[in-house]
């Protein structure tokens, strides 16, 4: 088997798809690749291939109505939600799909640059985003997104997370504090290192004062700007009447610096310089690595928060103009064509078509609708172009009616109370009233050196540890994630995944994939299955029905179709080849029929005739994901409950539940319906929801842990704790075992940490913690929480 | 050892040039992409004169893509103002 020379997936097709790469006939996938290489070799791109690190993706063609879709992004009702104007440049931040390494970011860049009117590009391969401007005179943004399209990736705007901004700018001043830390710190230390030798071997006085003057200044500044994090969360938990660990912190680091300074300017006692500039700096990297997972996280569900403009197609006097479905104002007749969204609630005043609603509901199969008959934003359009009455919008749509739902089931949230946030408080609270006791015990024993032992209580007794056991962990567990393709998007992830024991799935889409496709097919007469499914997919050609699409593989043009009719609900007529062919039901192809076996419950059979005499039926499926089984057997292997929660009302959830053996089956519900089951479970277990459609967004908001898939809809993404990118199921098996993992580390970080402490705290009591071994004991055990975290990058799945 | 109190004040001089490149690097965005500035030096920085044509077509054969796929489903990243 030859691998796609673009994207290394298997080629199936043969020599058909072949493109000439430096001199050489290579082999490609599928048309979408050909297309997109040949786009790169046209362009004179040819390094990309020399220097790419990974494959690119896998390339479906784009089908002109996607094409015709980026239109609306030239709106400029569309545009001022997300395009800078400054002049006659516009500027705009586009999320790119697709881009895998360096290579992609170089290729997009040349392609755009030379582009008449594109005044700048950059694009960012780590947040996989472009900053493009461009002269809007010359060109339009939607021509910009179709020529990133031609060279295989899918850019769209995005809606930046609030989440975002505020951890891009935490992240570059966590960034410049630790930079400064660690500067300040080896300096720092190269003076400690003279002062411990002179400690040893007798130092001039005069330059034990010179040394100590001059970490005096190196450590300003790590304390006065580098550590000011600390001093403010310190401040805030006191102002709640809490005590969390930095209040200890704070206190170790002010207090032995300033007492550091007092002995520098006496020049008498021990001075602490270098354990508060590493001390700080170590704290730092811990929450560097919590604050750069945490943008890691942010960045990547702004870039699944894709803004899809929604326009409707007002119509006026008989001329339809497409506007932005926000200028719409109730009672406006709308123009919505087959495969458009529906732009608001509304009614049908014109025209009869079907319509899917499976996002809302999670019914699978499209919806007639007739005159008078309500339709709903957010719904697809299949059949034919209709005319709707707008009738209500914004907040009283029903979509709105959901998202209310989903901010109140997200209050009720149950709250987990994380073991490290209860530990730091317990620590903190034991180490200051330890430290106060040691002050009053030595006070009365000998006053002079009360202060210094109670200093070196609070500095010896490192919470750098503790502090770096979490963060650590869970940095190394969230880079493992990524490589897994979950995201995590909500903290105390790690935490939450191992508790779980019931989990409740969706149907469509999370278990199935959330289309039809063909399952048995069974002929009577002459005619072999390939000739029927050719001529099915003849008929069927230019419809956007769920079942047509499922025929859409096996489409040739050899049929000579004519007189194509579409019966809403029912089926299509045909003429081919001379002969009248019918798909669809079975009162529909035979109306004398008397052939017809009634159906089974679990799957839907479709009927095709040629000249009114019954051919062939054939099953149509939401076939199974590739690895559910795999994924509900390994739960149920370990002891997790399993439910099905779906909207389907149908026989056929009924049906997937006992292929894959879950017993616990709730069909028809309604969003309220999905939570309330959620809600009732919840007393016995800790439940973790999968779900992928709006339907789903409250339930994934109330319960305790949320998984959504990575093709749902953004406000089930919104709403959950893991996003699955490319919708591997079996990952979330993974990502359990991961973060079971990332516990034991994490555990024996903590264990160690207060091994440690249990050890220095007797001897710092006494009075036997001279300032080396503090800075010693402290560097070493942190150095130990690291690299056992590190531990966690070697996992083998 | 009279010479380090020349020696030292030359260290710090150098010391606080160091960090204020380092805030200079950070301030200008050069810590933000380390995956693309690290290969950034293999590839050729020739001007291309490419074909620019934004009209071209490439040939779209209509592959398997659902419709649910080709209208985006998130209808909510919009929310229409109501209006009174």
């Amino acid at each position: 088997m030859t691998s796609c020379f673009h994207c290394n997936e298997p080629v199936t097709t043969g020599e058909q798809y072949t493109t000439l790469i430096q001199g050489q006939q290579q082999p490609m996938c599928c048309p979408g690749c050909q297309a997109v290489s040949q786009a790169i070799m046209d362009a004179g791109l040819s390094s990309y291939y020399q220097f790419r690190s990974e494959p690119g993706q896998r390339q479906t063609a784009l089908v002109p109505e996607q094409l015709s879709q980026y239109s609306a992004y030239d709106l400029p009702e569309v545009q001022q939600d997300f395009v800078h104007k400054q002049g006659a440049i516009d500027s705009t931040s586009l999320s790119i799909d697709g881009i895998t390494c360096a290579a992609c970011a170089w290729l997009i860049e040349h392609k755009l640059k030379p582009v008449a009117g594109i005044t700048n590009v950059l694009v960012n391969s780590t947040t996989q985003r472009a900053l493009v401007s461009w002269d809007s005179h010359i060109i339009q943004l939607s021509e910009i997104l179709q020529i990133i399209s031609k060279v295989g990736y899918q850019a769209a705007p995005y809606q930046v997370d609030e989440q975002e901004k505020q951890s891009k700018v935490d992240s570059r001043k966590f960034l410049l504090r630790l930079g400064l830390a660690g500067f300040a710190t080896m300096q720092v230390m190269m003076f400690a290192l003279a002062l411990y030798t002179g400690y040893f071997t007798g130092l001039d006085v005069e330059f034990r004062d010179y040394f100590r003057w001059v970490s005096l200044m190196f450590a300003a500044p790590v304390v006065l700007y580098s550590a000011q994090p600390f001093y403010f969360s310190a401040l805030r938990s006191l102002l709640s009447g809490k005590l969390n660990m930095d209040v200890s912190v704070s206190i170790a680091i002010l207090g032995a610096y300033v007492a550091s300074c007092v002995a520098t300017i006496q020049g008498n006692g021990e001075v602490y310089f270098e354990s508060v500039s590493m001390f700080t700096f170590f704290l730092l990297l811990g929450r560097y690595f919590e604050q750069s997972a945490r943008q890691k996280a942010s960045v990547s569900s702004s870039n699944l928060h894709k803004l899809v403009p929604l326009t409707a197609h007002l119509l006026r006097n008989g001329d339809a103009t497409e506007i932005a479905a926000k200028q719409l104002i109730i009672g406006d007749i709308i123009l919505v064509k087959p495969g458009e969204v529906i732009a608001a609630d509304a009614e049908v005043v014109l025209g009869q078509s079907s319509v899917n609603e499976a996002m809302l509901t999670g019914e699978q199969m499209p919806i007639s609708k007739h005159l008078a008959d309500k339709v709903y934003a957010g719904t697809i359009n299949i059949e034919q172009p209709l005319q709707v009455r707008v009738t209500a919008l914004g907040q009283d749509q029903l979509v709105a009616e959901i998202i209310r739902l989903q901010e109140l089931a997200s209050n009720n949230k149950p709250a987990i109370a994380l073991v490290a946030d209860r530990l730091a408080r317990y620590f903190s609270a034991s180490i200051l009233s330890i430290a106060a006791i040691t002050y009053l015990v030595w006070l009365s024993i000998s006053p002079d050196d009360a202060f210094w032992i109670t200093l070196s209580v609070l500095v010896a007794t490192c919470p750098c540890a503790l502090a770096l056991a979490t963060p650590t962990a869970v940095t190394c567990a969230t880079a493992i994630f990524t490589k897994l393709g979950v995201i995590p998007r909500k903290t105390g992830i790690f935490e939450k995944l191992t508790k779980i024991d019931h989990v409740v799935f969706d149907k469509t889409g999370t278990l199935t994939c959330g289309y039809l496709s063909i399952g048995e097919v069974q002929t009577f007469g002459q005619y072999s299955s390939e000739q029927v499914l050719s001529l099915a997919a003849a008929t069927e050609q230019g419809s956007l029905h769920p079942i047509a699409l499922a025929f859409k593989p096996f489409y040739d043009n050899k049929h000579i179709v004519e007189h194509v009719d579409h019966h809403i609900g029912l089926g299509i007529r045909a003429c081919i080849n001379q002969q009248q062919v019918c798909i669809g039901t079975a009162q529909f192809v035979t109306p004398d029929c008397n052939q017809v076996s009634p159906q089974a419950l679990e799957s839907q059979w479709i009927f095709l005739s040629i000249d009114n005499k019954l051919v062939a039926k054939i099953e149509m499926l939401d076939q199974l994901r590739i690895d559910s089984l795999a994924t509900v057997n390994a739960l149920k292997a370990a002891n997790i409950k399993l439910s099905i929660a779906s909207g389907d009302s149908s026989g056929h959830v009924e049906f997937l539940a006992n292929k894959i053996g879950i017993s616990d089956v709730h069909s028809g519900l309604s969003p309220q319906g999905k939570l309330a089951l959620v809600n009732r479970l919840q007393q016995k277990a800790n439940v973790a929801m999968f779900g992928d459609g709006i339907n789903d967004a409250p339930v994934l908001a109330g319960a305790n842990l949320s998984v959504a898939m990575g093709s749902g809809s953004a406000i089930a993404k919104n709403s959950a704790d893991l996003i699955l990118l490319g919708d591997h199921l079996s990952r979330f098996n993974d990502a359990i075992y991961v973060a079971k993992q990332a516990q034991r580390i994490i555990h024996q970080n903590l264990l160690w940490a207060f091994a440690y402490n249990m050890v220095i705290l007797p001897l710092a009591v006494t009075g036997h913690v001279a300032p080396y071994i503090a800075a010693i004991g402290m560097s070493v055990s942190s150095l130990i929480v690291v690299s056992n975290s590190l531990r966690l990058l070697r996992i083998k799945l | 050892m009279s010479i380090i109190y020349v020696l030292i004040p030359i260290a710090m001089l150098f010391v606080l040039i160091a960090v204020s490149i380092f805030f200079w690097a950070v301030k200008s965005e050069q810590f933000d992409d380390l995956d693309r500035q690290s290969v950034s030096i293999l590839f050729d920085e020739d001007d291309i004169k490419a074909n620019t044509n934004v009209n071209d077509s490439t040939n779209s054969h209509p592959t398997n893509s659902t419709s649910a796929e080709l209208v985006g489903s998130d209808t909510l990243d919009d929310k229409p103002e109501s209006k009174p």
